[in-house]
């Protein structure tokens, strides 16, 4: 496996009959294990489609998009299911469970998967929930927690489970500017630290600083991708 | 390795548990469908028991009565000949005619008239399956006494209470006899009281009935004689104007009568759906609003790799937990409730473990349906929209 992701030639249409319309065109992408993209554009450009296509979230109709090797073009849902176990998603949102305290949302993450006992899931828990600045934390209930504090639970639940890949749609959008800022190092740290590739989409310049490369979309295409490459 | 449905229902009790308040409502609701449905079958069967009551409490084998008879609330005779006839089958040991009437009582204490149901039968042929009779058997062969059935209504007056002081004669069809002891029927629709006393006594009370026409003849078979047999012998000798049964059949035929003449089945049938109804959209509120107001939650789990199935376990753990947790507390106030009802109506009020599972059943399923239809709210919860 050479690519985490691999697209070529993917296109996407939202609506039926007369409202059908094309929201991705011809897109081709490519992001090697372990490397950081940030992706931008302007509003409507098809940046979220192109993440939820990735992320399995939605089923591929034109192009070919390889997932760590495997074709999610005529995927089943199954399979499509597989893929996402393999992939950490943050949303603007934490969309913590309200119910469960923060340990209890971030073993969520562990308890798909059946090789984990539950000491090993809380050990593992535990272990991010430290990681991620919160260790003092661990019962507290999201409702207890600020919205940063939320936010690293949320990268915590993302990346404890070892993803190859994670996906983030504006994780900093509902955080000031100052924890915004530490939320995109720290999940630049972990994914580093474990080797993932990370795929995020922001508009907010503070944190373009932590990609390997930037991306721009606009229209549905991809445009100049090289262009912001950092070295 | 915890198995997904356990870590599932674990899901679901935490959701359930976290906010105390609104589990509370929602086990009340469930509470609620419970006593309403316990109380509309507990009174169903109480009525139909009681209804059934003067069938059950005749013994023998086989029942003959005349096709014209539908209830021994009501019954046309039949020749006491017709009955002796029986005798010839040479599987019948014997036959005991019954008498069934209705006879006005004198209220000792308020002089208030009222009709009473009056059974009449040979003292000695302990035909009666009711306790204390056969002991009576004795006096109540003297002149003009009977046997007061101590669960009649209490506007016959205070008979027991008048019998421990001594004070035992009573005005009978205008008749002074001596009540020489008690037994248990209990009241019914046809009857709110009832009287016991011997075939002699019976037709000095009811004067417009001689004792050559029947009301019941109860049929007695030799040990290891097949009752279906002897029934169709019995039912090809006797004319087409009088029918057979075995004892069973009798009572559910008497059964039937009330269910089917008097819509009374029906009435209560309604009360247990409605009471389902309650419990129904009370359990389906809870869970719905846990789905809708959860959904990007939900969605958040789904996008994890969380399948539909997992979230439909949750849902359905919820209203099963719902179900357990209100039949519990459902159960023991209907116990309490039956009783006092018992008081009330002074219908026989039980709660059998038959009408326990089947009320288990019933809320099980009911909550369970809340469940179903709260979990297509789930398809609301697509991840894809998330981003
Ligand atoms: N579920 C949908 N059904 C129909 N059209 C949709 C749907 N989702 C998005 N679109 C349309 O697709 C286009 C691209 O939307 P998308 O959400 O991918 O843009 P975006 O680049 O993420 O924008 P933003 O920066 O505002 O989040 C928009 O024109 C949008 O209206
Ligand atoms: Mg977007």
């Amino acid at each position: 496996m050479t690519h985490a992701i691999e697209i070529k030639g993917l296109g996407h249409w939202f609506g039926t009959g007369e409202l059908r319309r094309q929201i991705l065109f011809d897109v081709d992408l490519t992001i090697a294990p372990g490397e950081i993209v940030i992706l931008t554009g302007p509003s409507g450009s098809g940046k979220t489609t192109l993440l939820t296509l990735i992320g399995a979230l939605r089923a591929v109709e034109q192009g070919s998009l390889t997932l760590f090797g495997r074709e999610l073009h005529g995927a089943s849902d199954n399979d499509r299911i597989a893929v996402r176990r393999r992939i950490g998603f943050i949303f603007q949102q934490h969309n913590l469970l309200g119910f469960l305290t923060a340990r209890q949302n971030v073993e969520m993450a562990l308890e798909l998967d059946p090789a984990i006992d539950a000491t090993e899931r809380r050990n593992l828990a535990t272990a991010m929930l430290a990681a991620v600045g919160l260790g003092e934390r661990l019962d507290h209930p999201p409702a207890k927690l600020s919205g940063g504090q939320k936010q690293r639970v949320a990268v915590a639940r993302a990346l404890v489970g070892n993803p190859a890949l994670v996906l983030a749609d504006e994780p900093t959008a509902s955080l000031d500017k100052v924890t915004g800022h530490e939320v995109a190092t720290l999940i630049e740290r972990l994914a580093r630290e474990r080797g993932a590739s990370i795929l995020l989409v922001t508009h907010d310049p503070r944190i373009l600083g932590i990609a390997d490369r930037i991306v721009a979309m606009e229209d549905g295409r991809i445009v100049d991708a090289a262009e912001h490459r950092h070295s | 390795m915890t198995p997904p449905v356990m870590l599932a229902s674990r899901l679901a009790w935490r959701q359930l548990t976290h906010q105390p308040a609104r589990l509370a409502s929602a086990v009340a609701g469930v509470v609620f469908a419970c006593l309403l449905v316990f109380m509309q079958l507990g009174f169903h069967d109480a009525l139909f028991d009681s209804a059934t009551s003067t069938a059950r409490a005749i013994r023998g084998d086989i029942i003959i009565f005349s096709r014209q008879s539908e209830t021994t609330s009501r019954t046309s005779g039949l020749p006491r000949a017709r009955l002796m006839q029986a005798l010839a089958d040479p599987d019948v040991a014997r036959v005991t005619p019954v008498y069934l009437g209705q006879v006005i009582w004198k209220n000792p204490e308020t002089a208030v008239r009222r009709s009473i149901m009056v059974l009449g039968a040979d003292p000695d042929s302990g035909i009666f399956a009711l306790e204390g009779v056969s002991a009576a058997a004795e006096r109540l062969r003297q002149r003009d006494t009977l046997l007061f059935d101590a669960q009649s209504r209490p506007e016959y007056g205070p008979i027991g209470e008048r019998l421990a002081r001594g004070a035992t004669t009573v005005e009978v069809a205008n008749r002074t006899t001596e009540v020489v002891g008690l037994f248990r029927l209990g009241a019914s629709f046809a009857a709110d009281g009832n009287l016991l006393t011997s075939d002699v006594n019976f037709h000095r009370l009811v004067r417009d009935r001689t004792p050559d026409m029947v009301d019941v003849g109860a049929v007695f078979l030799k040990a290891g004689a097949d009752v279906n047999a002897v029934q169709s012998r019995l039912a090809g000798l006797l004319p087409d104007d009088i029918r057979v049964m075995p004892r069973d059949a009798f009572i559910a035929s008497e059964r039937a009568y009330w269910a089917n003449s008097a819509a009374i089945g029906f009435i209560f049938l309604f009360g247990v759906a409605m009471g389902l109804v309650v419990g129904f959209v009370i359990v389906y509120q809870i869970l719905f609003t846990d789905v809708a107001t959860h959904l990007s939650e939900y969605a958040t789990l789904k996008a994890m790799g969380y399948t539909d199935r997992y979230l439909l376990a949750v849902v359905f753990s919820e209203a099963l937990m719902l179900a357990a947790l209100g039949f519990v507390p459902g159960l023991a106030l209907s116990w309490w409730l039956f009783g006092i009802s018992a008081e009330a109506t002074f219908l026989p009020m039980l709660l059998r473990p038959d009408m326990a599972a089947s009320v288990f059943a019933l809320i099980f399923a009911m909550c369970a349906a809340s469940g179903a239809v709260a979990v297509r709210k789930l398809r609301d919860a697509n991840p894809a929209d998330m981003f």
